[in-house]
């Protein structure tokens, strides 16, 4: 909103601040977060690994790390949590509230009409990534990170209930509610903040699920994943600006995606 | 009462397009009259350059809002992903990708599309919550004022 638009009624004729709080951990609680994140994926996917090969369930490292990417929607849950539990301790330490790092309220009306826009602008990403999918592995090929899952049925039903919400509690909080404020306030320029975050947050889909392709990691799934996310990542934070600082819209789309894509792969609809 | 915002976004917007229409230029397929005979959706789609041009005077002389720019952008926004995107489309994404020497070129063709479309979206969606603003703020203030004429 600019100063020349009159405000909505009932709401402050300012615009809303960064919803983080004053962060007296500043850009520190930022790096935090992510380095948490980015550690807690490249951890458990070892450690998992590592277990496999301990119980003789794969022949080598590379065979044991691409068993353990079966479950990678299983352990986000994990990292999620961690996130979680990082962001109480930064709000613990600088003051505010989950909520408040949700952004101004709105109606619950307002948060499903949001989140069908979201959906709606989502749809150029959608378009791209598949493109980008359908170059690398052939036409009609679903995306590696999806067609890798490989879990029990009961596995399959905390990845598509319990893990997508955990993921939409912690993960645009942490890159848009935590992150995002305090690197505008560091650098002055929201722009520059905005971009950092979505190459940062698409930065981070590199390392999971971890796959090896003839001795080595697979540095073009690797690339493939961050650039698959990127356009997904730039409208969601264009659209954060866009329902000024509102995060709830966001977060309800994503969980709609990310928890339908879940569901259809435990129901094995995806093949 | 003009929002820098809207203009910024319009701007962007046109210049977006102005780019698109410059890939199909260099592609040279999926073209139509004024650089073929033939009428088609390609055509169709320069109409957007009076309407940006025609909405700004009218913007500027207050006789239209953000609601008029919310449907040009929604409007923008549908049309080109169904001519590129729907499963009807009439200049899929192969007819930019494959097009191009290098095919890198292609791509951020391609990239260019996808965020003009993202843009137009994302555009609509402000405009709309610009225009729903200004409506409840005129709701708010009427009662007011209606109160005020009856004495």
């Amino acid at each position: 909103m600019t100063a020349a638009t009159p405000p909505a009624a009932g709401q402050p004729a300012i615009r809303p601040q960064p919803s983080g709080p004053a962060a007296a951990t500043g850009v520190g609680g930022a790096a935090l977060l992510v380095g948490t994140r980015i550690a807690l994926w490249l951890g458990v996917q070892l450690l998992l690994a590592a277990l496999l090969l301990l119980a003789g369930q794969a022949a080598t490292g590379g065979e044991a790390l691409n068993e353990a990417a079966g479950w990678w929607m299983v352990y986000m849950a994990l990292v999620d949590l961690a996130t979680l539990g990082v962001i109480a301790w930064l709000l613990r330490r600088d003051g505010g509230t989950y909520r408040s790092l949700l952004g101004p309220p709105a109606a619950a009306w307002q948060v499903a009409l949001g989140a069908l826009g979201v959906l709606a602008a989502s749809v150029p990403a959608v378009v791209l990534s598949g493109e980008l999918t359908s170059a690398l592995y052939g036409d009609g090929a679903i995306p590696p990170m999806l067609a890798v899952v490989d879990v029990p049925p009961l596995a399959g039903v905390v990845s598509a209930l319990v893990v997508p919400l955990l993921a939409e509690l912690a993960e645009p909080v942490a890159y848009l509610g935590v992150i995002l404020p305090r690197l505008e306030a560091r650098l002055g320029r929201p722009w520059l903040a905005a971009a950092i975050v979505v190459a940062v947050w698409a930065g981070e889909h590199a390392f999971f699920p971890l796959l090896v392709d003839g001795g080595g990691l697979d540095l073009e799934f690797a690339a493939y994943r961050v650039l698959s996310v990127l356009p997904f990542l730039a409208i969601w934070t264009a659209l954060y600006y866009t329902f000024e600082r509102r995060l709830l819209p966001i977060m309800t789309a994503r969980w709609i995606f990310n928890g339908g894509t879940a569901l259809a792969l435990a129901l094995g609809l995806v093949e | 009462m003009h929002n820098r915002t809207l203009y910024q976004l319009t701007w962007l917007a046109a210049a977006m397009s102005l780019g698109h229409h410059l890939d199909h230029l260099i592609r040279h397929n999926a073209v139509g009259w004024p650089l073929t005979d033939q009428v088609n959706a390609f055509t169709a789609s320069l109409v957007v350059y009076p309407v940006i041009a025609t909405g700004l005077l009218l913007y500027r002389a207050g006789r239209v809002g953000p609601g008029f720019w919310a449907l040009v952008s929604g409007g923008g926004a549908v049309f080109v992903s169904a001519v590129h995107f729907g499963p009807a489309a009439v200049e899929p994404p192969e007819l930019i990708l494959d097009h191009y020497d290098p095919p890198i070129l292609g791509w951020l063709a391609f990239a260019w599309l996808a965020a003009f479309v993202a843009v137009l979206a994302i555009t609509s969606l402000y405009e709309t919550r610009v225009w729903w603003q200004q409506r409840q703020a005129r709701r708010a203030t009427r009662p007011a004022a209606d109160a005020g004429n009856t004495r």
